[in-house]
């Protein structure tokens, strides 16, 4: 029933080990607040990934490491073989569009219909406009907005709105998908829906990293989790050995 | 259709007083722009008619032999400052005559070609020469007299003429331009509010399609064609408008001025000299665009 193969997308499935963004000994600081220090880390092809913290720990930070919004203060951030900090602002675009990014407050255009916001997407990457229709429909079928096509985000519920920014991520297959906070301004059932969502986007071979501060959704999917503390000199030493960063690994 | 165009023209639609202000301002620009042309063509027509036209005759003793009258033909083809040179013998003058009062057959039965005297017309290539040329001319044996065109009345009146329609002339050039220049400034102003208007109330849009990968030129497209809507529309209402008003009002304009060309006489001539400046109005048209939008766009928040 789920599958993105009808697409003709290339496959992505593969499950071997390998290194899809590493983060080595990266430090973020914005003027004088530290928002990293030191982080360490690697996920491989095909992970699902929870990033966890309280407020203000650099969840977000971390994902806008990887997203090439920020650069680091210092350190290495590699996404795919790519040492982001070396991307100039000409192979910002094209390295983004293989990256797809759901946000906590949706961020989907309000005066665009469902169909075409998940279009902007398929334009973005330059894809005819003869294909859109096809690839929209297909993505808003498996996000379950089929019906939704015409609407506009003001006649749309939160859950809606969040599988609207999910169908745009999904539309240009990207490798690697980033969710920040995405359960944030949904209720328990909503965020569920959307987790399982997620997850079968996973089964389908995408990288998930999703920075998220819901325990429950955290202990109840049982991912690898990478937890992030505040740098406030309080903490016990962390498990990885680096100075803020303590992993679970997937139960 | 272009999916920036799309973009672009639902950003027209969703502001339609501000897309309408934007049309009137440029409509005008180019409307006035059409006229200014018109009348720098005309003025420029109405100078050159008088300039060029025969000035100095050189009317000829009844005894002088034809090849005095040749001799001195070809010494006025020498000169530099003299061109069209024409000889009108006593017959064409008097069928001139005939042709001129036409509409009284009796005034052209009283004459008879001995009183006309023949003569040799020519124009000076510029009328700084005139006086000089017409002194040079009186000192030869054959000459009768010398004058300037009737119609005009004589050195002072031709010169006073001239002098005028240079003033008139320039004064229609140095205004039209600047007023033009006053109207595309104004222009300017305007594309550049409405897109800067654009830029900040689609922050947020600006920001989602940065972080889904869209490249500056995606983001700025749909502004600057947006600006090259307005420009456009302006540019082709404008000219529209005031071609359409010149149309109407040509029969009048060249009954009025009689055989001076101000316009095209001419269907092809009229469209060729509409369709110069429909070019060069499509080329300003957009540069400004181009200009208007790209400084305003480049207010988009600098993100990496």
């Amino acid at each position: 029933m789920f599958s993105l193969d009808t697409l003709n997308y290339p496959k992505i499935m593969s499950q071997e080990e390998t290194i899809l963004i590493s983060f080595k000994d990266v430090a973020k600081a914005y003027g004088s607040v530290v928002a990293l220090n030191d982080v360490s880390f690697e996920i491989k092809k095909g992970e699902f990934v929870f990033i966890t913290g309280p407020s203000g720990a650099g969840k977000t930070t971390i994902l806008k490491l990887i997203l090439g919004e920020i650069v680091p203060s210092k350190g290495e951030v590699r996404v795919d073989n790519l040492n982001i900090v070396n991307l100039n602002d000409k192979n910002i675009p094209s390295y983004r569009q293989k990256i797809g990014v759901i946000f906590q407050d949706f961020k989907v255009l309000p005066d665009r219909t469902v169909f075409e916001n998940v279009a902007v997407a398929l334009a973005v990457i330059g894809l005819p406009e003869s294909e859109w229709e096809d690839r929209v429909k297909h993505v808003l079928k498996l996000v379950g907005l089929n019906s939704h096509i015409n609407s506009f985000p003001s006649q749309l519920s939160g859950g809606e709105l969040q599988r609207v920014s999910l169908a745009r991520a999904l539309a240009v297959n990207p490798k690697i998908i980033l969710a920040d906070e995405p359960t944030g301004n949904l209720d328990w059932d909503t965020s569920d829906a959307l987790m399982k969502l997620l997850e079968k986007v996973n089964e389908e071979g995408k990288t998930i990293i999703m920075a998220t501060h819901n325990i429950e959704i955290v202990n109840k999917y049982k991912k690898r989790v990478i937890h992030v503390d505040r740098d406030d000199g309080e903490k016990d030493k962390p498990e990885s050995g680096d100075d803020r960063i303590k992993e679970t690994k997937e139960k | 259709m272009n999916s920036h165009f799309k973009t672009a023209w639902s950003y027209i639609r969703r502001s339609p007083f501000q897309a309408l202000a934007a049309s009137f301002v440029l409509t005008l620009t180019f409307f006035v722009t059409t006229v200014v042309s018109v009348l720098v063509y005309s003025s420029s027509q109405l100078l050159t008619y008088f300039e060029t036209r025969p000035q100095v005759i050189a009317f000829l003793k009844s005894d002088a032999t034809e090849t005095d009258i040749a001799s001195l033909q070809h010494k006025l083809e020498a000169n530099p400052h003299i061109k069209d040179v024409v000889y009108v013998s006593k017959e064409e003058a008097l069928s001139i005559y005939k042709e001129a009062t036409s509409d009284n057959p009796h005034l052209g039965e009283l004459v008879s070609p001995s009183i006309f005297p023949a003569s040799l017309e020519f124009s000076v290539t510029d009328l700084s020469f005139a006086q000089s040329t017409i002194d040079e001319i009186k000192g030869e044996g054959i000459v009768e007299s010398v004058g300037f065109t009737a119609a005009l009345g004589g050195e002072s009146s031709l010169n006073d003429v001239i002098g005028r329609l240079k003033t008139i002339t320039s004064y229609v050039r140095i205004g039209g331009i600047a007023f033009v220049g006053l109207l595309a400034v104004t222009s300017l102003v305007i594309l550049l509010v409405i897109t800067s208007m654009r830029v900040v109330g689609r922050r947020d849009e600006v920001e989602i399609l940065n972080l889904i990968g869209a490249s500056k030129g995606f983001i700025r497209s749909p502004l600057v064609i947006e600006a090259f809507i307005y420009t456009l529309s302006g540019v082709l209402l404008g000219w529209a408008i005031s071609f359409i008003a010149v149309l109407y009002l040509s029969p009048s304009v060249v009954t009025y001025f009689g055989e001076i060309p101000i316009l095209p006489r001419d269907a092809i001539g009229l469209f060729k000299l509409f369709g110069i400046i429909l070019g060069v109005e499509l080329l300003g048209g957009s540069l400004l665009a181009l200009l208007g939008s790209l400084i305003a766009v480049s207010r988009v928040k600098k993100v990496r």
